[in-house]
């Protein structure tokens, strides 16, 4: 059923009565939510979000996973993801060292689109479901292989609680904790 | 006189009993964007939009990404409308590539764009309070808004920066319990919708304050072509989703609303309505997703060409992944023009391709930088103090008509 058309009108407004009832109304509704406010503010950080799984948070590596493709690389929308060459023991032939790449991640750049992680054919990286954390500094921001693949450090995690955002029908958006 | 400077302007002389008036470029409203106005008195003679202070080069820096990375750029010209101002841009991809997304994707789509809808007009109501000092409808606005980002978030996994449509279909399934959280903002949002008619919409001061204020006619606003809800206002029947239904937009029951004043006033009450008409969107669209559980969210062929890994993840967490081949996509040459309804209007891209990796041309034409015209041909003649009204009431996003 495609969609209609709906010719609508405003109301003429009446006298003074009208007036005054309306304003009434508005007051009435400014009173009521006086004595009985709804209010979903974040106390961070003696609070934090607990997001679902599916959240598009920072990014983790697993090396062990990765077959070097640069898929990832290639796909980042803003060029935050890069490859690097590094020299590795070789599990198969202990003796001599090989060549692999491997992707690092420049948080300055990265928009969290997660087209990395929807991309990586194995599954080597994942989001966390957390997007506060901080860098002392914007080089820090430019992760090495090592920082990578470790999750990052979630300050609010230590000094807050956590809590959840609920849809309610009655007050909308409510924070629940955990 | 000469220099002297009030909070947030400047003032100088230009003529006798004629002031010039400097409103932004600094954030003055919804975005960067400078009005210069002439006063006599109090009332304006001359407006003058001096736009651009936002502007990113959006179609240039597509046309040197490969297919897919300009949806998360495309995005950015409205944050708050992501899904709207992707979907026509992936239609055009559709297009070139003969490729049609399954419906399971489109109602997906149409979801997220209605919830966008929601959230963007909630947006504009919070901002326009805050123009006429009314800062509750501010608060509560943005307060609801966060209901509909939160949907949006949990579907897509980002609360603004969705990046949701990909050519041939959607990125994500709905989580399981999503339909009953969607009905149960659409309550509360519908009952919030009265309390906002009466605190704002239909609140005596406000309506002095918009009623008769910045009238568009029904010819000034076909000659001006305005787009969007402030066109419908005007008594105009145009809205993309009637004139050209795209994605699933006519299988669904819905009204667009049409009123005849073409005043400030009427301008609000088509954005309530609107929003009273995606709410019936969106439990439509949650209802058919739930009767057709389980169908594909990509093409089949798409599909089958999955490896083991990806149809696991798929099948466990609904996440479509990717193949390395999209990442060097190549489009057949041609040329494709799409368009949408977005929040604040119609969306116009025109996209072609000379079958390489890259666009060769992204022409993006957005609904703001079509509305922008109303500052110069509807403001003169009003107060000063019915300029925020006009502004807050067109529902003007300069990074959205900048580009
Ligand atoms: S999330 Fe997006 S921007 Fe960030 S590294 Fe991955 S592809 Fe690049
Ligand atoms: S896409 Fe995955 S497997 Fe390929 S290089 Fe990136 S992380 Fe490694």
């Amino acid at each position: 059923m495609p969609a209609r058309v709906s010719l609508k009108s405003l109301k003429r407004r009446g006298g003074l009565f009208e007036g005054i009832k309306s304003n009434i109304q508005a007051l009435a509704v400014g009173v009521k939510y006086f004595i009985d406010p709804q209010r979903s503010t974040l106390l961070y950080p003696k609070e934090y979000i607990e997001h679902r799984p599916g959240y598009r948070g920072f990014i983790v590596f697993i090396k062990d996973k990765c077959i070097s493709c640069a898929a990832c690389a290639r796909i980042c929308p803003s060029a935050a993801m890069k490859m690097v060459r590094v020299t590795e023991v070789d599990p198969k032939h202990p003796d001599k060292p090989r060549q692999k790449q491997y992707p690092v991640i420049n948080y300055q750049r990265c928009i969290f689109c997660g087209y990395c992680v929807d991309i990586c054919p194995t599954e080597a990286l994942y989001h966390t479901p957390f997007q506060d954390v901080v860098y002392e500094s914007l080089a820090d921001m430019f992760l090495t292989l090592e920082a990578f693949q470790l999750e990052p450090g979630r300050p609010s995690v230590s000094e807050g609680s956590p809590v959840v955002y609920e849809v309610d029908e009655e007050r909308g958006l409510i924070k629940r904790r955990r | 006189m000469e220099g002297q400077k009030l909070q947030g302007m400047v003032v100088r002389r230009v003529e006798k009993e004629l002031y010039e008036v400097f409103i932004g470029p600094q954030h003055p409203g919804s975005g960067h964007m400078r009005i210069i106005v002439r006063l006599d008195g109090d009332v304006i003679v001359e407006a003058d939009p001096d736009i651009g202070y936002v502007h990113r080069t959006m179609e240039k820096l597509s046309e040197v990404r490969e297919w897919l990375k300009p949806i998360p750029l495309l995005e950015r010209m409205t944050i708050i409308d992501a899904c709207n101002i992707t979907v026509p841009y992936v239609n055009a991809l559709e297009k070139l590539m003969d490729k049609s997304p399954p419906p399971r994707a489109s109602y997906l789509r149409v979801l997220l764009c209605e919830i966008n809808r929601v959230a963007s007009h909630l947006y504009g109501f919070g901002i326009f309070g805050v123009f006429l000092g009314h800062s509750t409808m501010y608060m509560w606005a943005f307060g609801d808004r966060e209901v509909f980002v939160e949907l949006a978030e949990i579907l897509t996994g980002a609360r603004l920066t969705h990046s949701y449509p990909i050519p041939g279909g959607v990125r994500r399934d709905m989580p399981q319990d999503f339909p009953e959280m969607a009905r149960r903002a659409v309550r509360y949002m519908r009952g919030r919708l009265e309390e906002y008619r009466r605190i704002f919409v239909d609140n005596p001061v406000i309506v002095k304050r918009l009623e008769g204020v910045g009238v568009i006619s029904r010819n000034k606003a076909a000659e001006l072509g305005i787009v969007g809800p402030n066109v419908r206002a005007s008594g105009i029947r145009y809205d993309v989703r009637l004139a050209e239904p795209y994605e699933v937009y006519d299988e669904l029951d819905f009204e667009i609303p049409v009123f005849e004043e073409g005043d400030a006033l009427a301008r609000t009450w088509v954005r309530v309505e609107e929003i009273k008409q995606s709410l019936s969107i969106i439990e439509q669209a949650v209802d058919w997703l739930e009767r057709h559980k389980g169908e594909p969210i990509i093409p089949k062929e798409d599909y089958d060409k999955l490896p083991k890994l990806h149809r696991e993840v798929y099948e466990k967490t609904g996440r479509v992944k990717l193949l390395p081949a999209h990442a060097t996509m190549k489009i057949p040459a041609g040329k494709a023009i799409a368009r949408g309804e977005m929040g604040r209007g119609e969306i116009i891209y025109y996209v072609e391709s000379d079958g390489g990796t890259t666009p060769y041309r992204v022409r993006v034409v957005t609904p703001s930088a079509r509305n922008a015209i109303v500052f110069k041909y509807i403001v003169p003649g009003h107060r000063l103090m019915d300029l925020p009204a006009i502004y807050g009431s067109i529902d003007y996003f300069p990074p959205e008509a900048d580009r």
